[in-house]
């Protein structure tokens, strides 16, 4: 017991003795967490993004003139039943004329004398989806429907919107993983070189009779040390990046997205820093006590 | 007791240590003395396992090199104590750390530590210098704190590869008193040395190595 509480305590100390090589440990190692923390934030809120360009999504279906107000509703009820259909709202000919009067400012009955707006519906497409969203197949089985005059949609937005999310997400793992195992390397440099930084300390330990175990150990605790240090940084700056950002996006642009930060995260970046720094500092003391 | 039967070992770039046959008695002092480059310090290492012998056997206490395992050498180190002319101190330490470290390793408890180094401390005359940092002392003082952190485990051999190198005379000299000092407790004390002069007319036994070979004994 007092030797496990000696080899802590050292684990400790060495933080402190060595505050350089402790904060170029921990200051590597936040930058990683930090990065790998904005990478996991951006992947994890890039679909509630495109969930939210999803909703802003429209076909809006105009009817031939003839279709009275009962047609159009039995059309929009077969055009609900459409796959990826989410919701579909009738447009009848006196709303069609308050739309006209907001967007155009003009009163089209006192102009015509008589209402040439035909009814429509409005189409929302599902917005949940993983896989990229289709719409041309949706437009194209409305558009068989008799008493459709006319369909409008943003195809070209929508298709560039859908190709870059599916371009994103084929890219962000192999991004994640570039980045990860850069961040790896040079913390584990660092560590290796904070270790080798200490060959004096480890020669003594080992002609003195200490086995192998007893000198790893301190380095392993101070790796955690770092680890956590490093992690008690990082958070703060991520949550003030994602604050910053919701900020910036509320009171500069007329987006409804809000950034959230998923708890476990946290977590999994607290394991991720532990285990870089423990098998960083694990290497490169086994590496000179060859 | 530690014996040397045919021993030879060859560094890559040659030199080392050719057909070693000597015996060191338990409680013996022995002085090993020759130029630099004779082979001493690789003897040592040879007795430590720092180093393993290409042809021969060593025996140290039970342990014999032919029937070694890696992991039996830690458990040797521990029954040696060993001084250098670099001292080998942990300036991050102060003088009680440095010389507490061995017992740390055997795993002495926390109670009992404070005053083992105490009396180690008075042995070698550094008595309430134990706050202090290595730098913060002279070569004759840390090569004292060296001995002190050597003989706190109660070695049953000291080793000491030129302790004396980096001394002035008087040091030098009290050093090697307190060697004496040391072996009178009943520890085999092996030291090296190229300084004759030091050793000469202390009626001790010499081993003489001259280009890897035993001369004397």
């Amino acid at each position: 017991m007092d030797k496990l509480m000696y080899l802590v305590s050292e684990g400790v100390k060495n933080v402190w003795r060595h505050k350089m090589t402790t904060f170029t440990a921990v200051f590597s190692l936040f930058l990683a967490i930090y990065f790998v923390g904005i990478l996991a934030i951006v992947g994890d809120n890039t679909h509630s993004i495109l969930e939210y360009l999803r909703s802003k999504y429209k076909v809006e279906v105009f009817f031939d003139q003839d279709v009275g107000i009962d047609s159009a509703k039995n059309i929009t009820n077969t055009i609900r039943e459409i796959k990826g259909v989410r919701t579909a709202t009738i447009i009848d000919k006196d709303d069609a004329v308050r739309i006209f009067q907001d967007q155009f400012g003009e009163d089209i009955l006192s102009i015509l004398g008589y209402n040439p707006l035909p009814i429509s519906i409005v189409v929302n497409i599902l917005r949940n989806s993983i896989d990229p969203l289709q719409v041309d197949p949706i437009v194209s089985e409305i558009k068989k429907i008799d008493g459709v005059a006319e369909v409008r949609y943003q195809g070209h937005l929508i298709k560039k919107i859908e190709r870059t999310y599916s371009g994103i997400m084929k890219r962000f793992p192999i991004l994640a993983g570039i980045f990860i195992m850069v961040a790896v390397l040079v913390i584990y440099n660092t560590v290796k070189l904070s270790v080798f930084a200490r060959e004096e300390l480890i020669k003594s330990l080992e002609l003195i009779g200490a086995t192998r175990a007893f000198i790893k150990m301190p380095f392993i605790f101070e790796g955690i040390i770092d680890g956590m240090l490093s992690a008690l940084f990082a958070f703060p700056c991520l949550l003030a990046t994602v604050n910053g950002t919701n900020y910036l996006i509320t009171n500069f642009t007329s987006w409804h997205i809000n950034l959230l930060i998923d708890a476990t995260i946290f977590l999994w970046l607290i394991l991720l820093a532990g285990i870089i720094s423990v098998l960083g500092s694990y290497r490169a003391i086994t590496g000179l006590l060859k | 007791m530690i014996e040397f039967h045919n021993v030879s070992y060859k560094y890559e770039k040659g030199r080392g240590a050719t057909n070693l046959n000597f015996t060191i008695d338990d409680g013996d002092f022995v002085f090993l003395i020759g130029p630099t480059g004779s082979g001493k310090t690789t003897l040592m290492r040879l007795i430590y396992f720092d180093l393993l012998c290409d042809t021969g056997t060593i025996k140290v206490g039970s342990f014999v090199s032919d029937d070694i395992r890696r992991k039996d050498i830690p458990t040797i180190r521990r029954g040696i104590g060993m001084v250098f002319q670099k001292y080998h101190l942990l300036n991050d330490r102060n003088v009680f750390d440095n010389v507490a470290l061995p017992l740390h390793v055997l795993g002495y408890s926390g109670r009992e530590i404070p005053n083992r180094v105490e009396e180690a401390l008075d042995l070698v005359g550094l008595k309430g210098k134990d706050d202090h940092y290595p730098v913060e002392l002279s070569g004759g003082e840390q090569q004292r704190v060296t001995l002190a952190r050597a003989i706190i485990k109660e070695p049953e051999i000291l080793l000491a590869d030129e302790p004396t190198g980096n001394l002035d005379p008087v040091s030098a000299f009290e050093l090697v008193q307190l060697l004496e000092t040391v072996n009178e407790t009943g520890t085999t004390v092996l030291m090296a040395s190229h300084n004759y002069n030091l050793i000469k007319g202390r009626g001790r036994r010499i081993l003489e190595l001259k280009d890897g070979t035993l001369r004397g004994g």
